[in-house]
């Protein structure tokens, strides 16, 4: 097969990206963690079920019973019961779903922001940049190596534990995929401000400040809620428009946990604000590297 | 055929200079021209501009005023770089590559498909001298194998031009050499060659034509033998006279050897030259032949920057 040049250049800018993200310890260090993630569910932790409901959960041998608090439908009164085995099954999967999404994502970042400034160092872009393809050609091709390593990694990790648990007990939730393209998505949006920020200052410690100055922005606007109503005018206008304007990190969680655990989504606007808010830091970034002097 | 290789008209960059710094010209009004078959040097000392200029030539940076051409293409354009080497002046390959895999992965983004990329790689790493370095990490090769690896680089994919910048900079002797002999076995198979050098033995060694560049300006341009002729100097050969004679012109010094004495002659116009020589003929001197005056390219180099200096 006769590849075009175009085609062969890209392949060239993601081949680069993928060789030093694998050569960094972190992408290894999550490959392993996902690798030990599943090998745990499959082989150290024991189901005992009668009447789809857990009797026994063993984990390295130590028993213990997983119970549900639910309220008596006729008294009232609070008791306990042995918990279902969907709900364990979706407990496990929501808890594997938010690491990997705060994990993922805080990690992530921190193993892309160093290697994309040094892709932008004087002694490595020269040279790139004085071959035959476009910038943005250039530059698409490492941002898709970098999309592609967290798609896989996460892929890797989602698929087994589902299969994992799926095939252990019998209970199917399709609905944990979403948290694919979810970590992926979310993870995008953060990179992008690390792009951002590393084609204009090319430094990668300015990047992470920034993206994880982001982070833990959107924990203080995921309480938009209690702090609205503590606010006056301009202040509560002010509040508002950083809400929608910044990315909502942390107040996406909640509701992609529902989007996961094949819930209807009680509120769209933390995550479509965030992708919104990742769209115009690409496209800011592919503008400004576009006409950057390096 | 004499289609020019590069062709800069009035090209200027102007860098902004940073955040309340004042912005700095890094080239001015420089036009030039490189035609097909030349080895070109391009000398000037350090900040002159000329890593800007072919900065610039590669759409590594933007100029802000002026245009060119490479290999008939406007540069900022892809197109204009598919058949160019370039070797930077400072360059770090990826360190967990070996030297193969490092040409593989530039030539491949240059777009050449994987059967030239293996014969290329193999073929130029003989030719640098890497042959036996080829499956080496890069992170254990010394400056001089940098450079060299560097080289090969360049040329993967047999370009059009070559260009160079600073390519002996911090080579040993050894080092130099070859890269001198590199340089002329790429000219002799009809590639043209570009190179930035302080250096200026260098350039006067395997150059066909240099520019001088001084801050930014073009102060000088032409081949080698028109550069180290010296303007107003000429040498004259004829028969000896008493140094003490009456009647030898001002500005004409002579060293009486026998046979021939050689009478160094400064003259601003050709009438002035003419008189002195008649001087010289009245004196009772046989002239045998007169010739312009010599000197190295460094002298041309610091006269040349000077007379720029002094002009400012
Ligand atoms: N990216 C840049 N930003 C600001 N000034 C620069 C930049 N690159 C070079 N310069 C300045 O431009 C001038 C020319 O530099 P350069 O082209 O590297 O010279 P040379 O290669 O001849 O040594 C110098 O004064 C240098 O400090
Ligand atoms: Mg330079």
């Amino acid at each position: 097969m006769i590849a075009s040049r175009p085609a062969i250049q890209f392949s060239g800018s993601l081949q680069l990206t993928f060789r030093e993200l694998w050569s960094t310890y972190v992408t290894l260090g999550l490959f392993v963690v996902s690798t030990i993630c599943w090998l745990f569910l499959t082989f150290a932790m024991n189901l005992d079920v009668v009447e789809g409901s857990v009797a026994a959960l063993r984990i390295f041998g130590f028993e213990s019973t997983p119970t549900d608090h639910i309220r008596d439908p006729e008294t009232g009164e609070w008791m306990s019961q042995s918990m279902g085995l969907d709900k364990l099954v979706v407990g496990i999967q929501s808890f594997v779903f938010g690491a990997s999404y705060f994990l993922g994502t805080l990690l992530g970042i921190f193993a892309a922001a160093p290697l994309t400034a040094s892709l932008v160092t004087e002694s490595r872009i020269g040279l790139l940049l004085s071959k035959p393809l476009s910038r943005h050609r250039f530059l698409a091709g490492h941002v898709l190596g970098v999309f592609a390593t967290v798609l896989l990694l996460s892929t890797y990790l989602v698929l087994s534990v589902w299969l994992v648990l799926s095939l252990k007990t019998g209970i199917w939730v399709p609905s944990f995929l979403l948290a694919i393209p979810i970590i992926t998505l979310m993870f995008g949006v953060m990179y992008s401000v690390v792009l951002l920020v590393v084609v204009i200052t090319g430094s990668s410690g300015f990047a992470l400040v920034t993206s994880y100055g982001l982070i833990f922005i959107s924990f203080i606007l995921a309480a938009q809620e209690q702090i609205l109503t503590q606010l006056i005018t301009p202040g509560k206008e002010i509040f508002l428009g950083l809400y929608y304007l910044l990315p909502n990190f942390i107040e996406a969680v909640p509701f992609a946990v529902q989007l996961v655990e094949g819930d209807p989504v009680q509120n769209w606007v933390p995550i479509t604000s965030s992708i919104v808010f990742g769209a115009v830091a690409f496209f800011g970034a592919f503008q400004w590297f576009s006409r950057k002097d390096f | 055929m004499h289609d020019p290789v590069v062709q800069a008209t009035s090209l200027g960059k102007q860098y902004s200079g940073g955040f309340r710094a004042k912005p700095i010209q890094a080239l001015s009004d420089f036009s030039l021209t490189v035609h097909r078959g030349e080895v070109f040097g391009l000398l000037g000392p350090n900040g002159a501009g000329k890593t800007t200029f072919i900065k610039a030539l590669l759409g590594v940076i933007r100029p802000t005023s002026g245009s060119a051409t490479l290999l008939g293409q406007p540069i900022g354009t892809p197109a204009s770089r598919f058949r160019v080497g370039y070797l930077p002046e400072q360059h770090r390959f990826p360190g967990y590559l070996t030297a193969v895999q490092a040409l593989d992965l530039y030539a491949r983004l240059s777009g050449h498909d994987a059967p030239s990329r293996k014969s290329e790689s193999v073929r130029l790493l003989g030719r640098v001298g890497l042959a036996e370095w080829a499956d080496t990490k890069v992170k254990k090769f010394s400056k001089g194998m940098m450079q060299r690896l560097g080289l090969a680089q360049a040329l993967m994919g047999d370009p059009e031009l070559v260009i160079l910048d600073e390519p002996t900079d911090g080579v040993d002797p050894i080092g130099r050499r070859e890269i001198r002999d590199l340089v002329t076995w790429l000219s002799q198979s009809g590639t043209t060659v570009f190179l930035n050098s302080h250096l200026l033995s260098e350039v006067e060694m395997v150059c066909t034509r240099a520019a001088i560049l001084n801050d930014g300006k073009l102060v000088g341009q032409g081949s080698i033998a028109e550069l180290t002729t010296a303007p107003a100097a000429y040498e004259a050969q004829g028969t000896p006279v008493d140094a003490g004679l009456p009647g030898l012109p001002d500005g004409v010094t002579h060293d009486g050897e026998l046979p021939w004495a050689t009478y160094r002659i400064h003259a601003d116009s050709p009438e002035e030259l003419t008189a002195m020589l008649g001087q010289l003929i009245k004196a009772g001197v046989t002239l045998r032949q007169v010739t312009s005056g010599k000197r190295t390219l460094e002298q041309a180099f610091v006269e040349i920057v000077a007379d720029a200096e002094a002009a400012n």
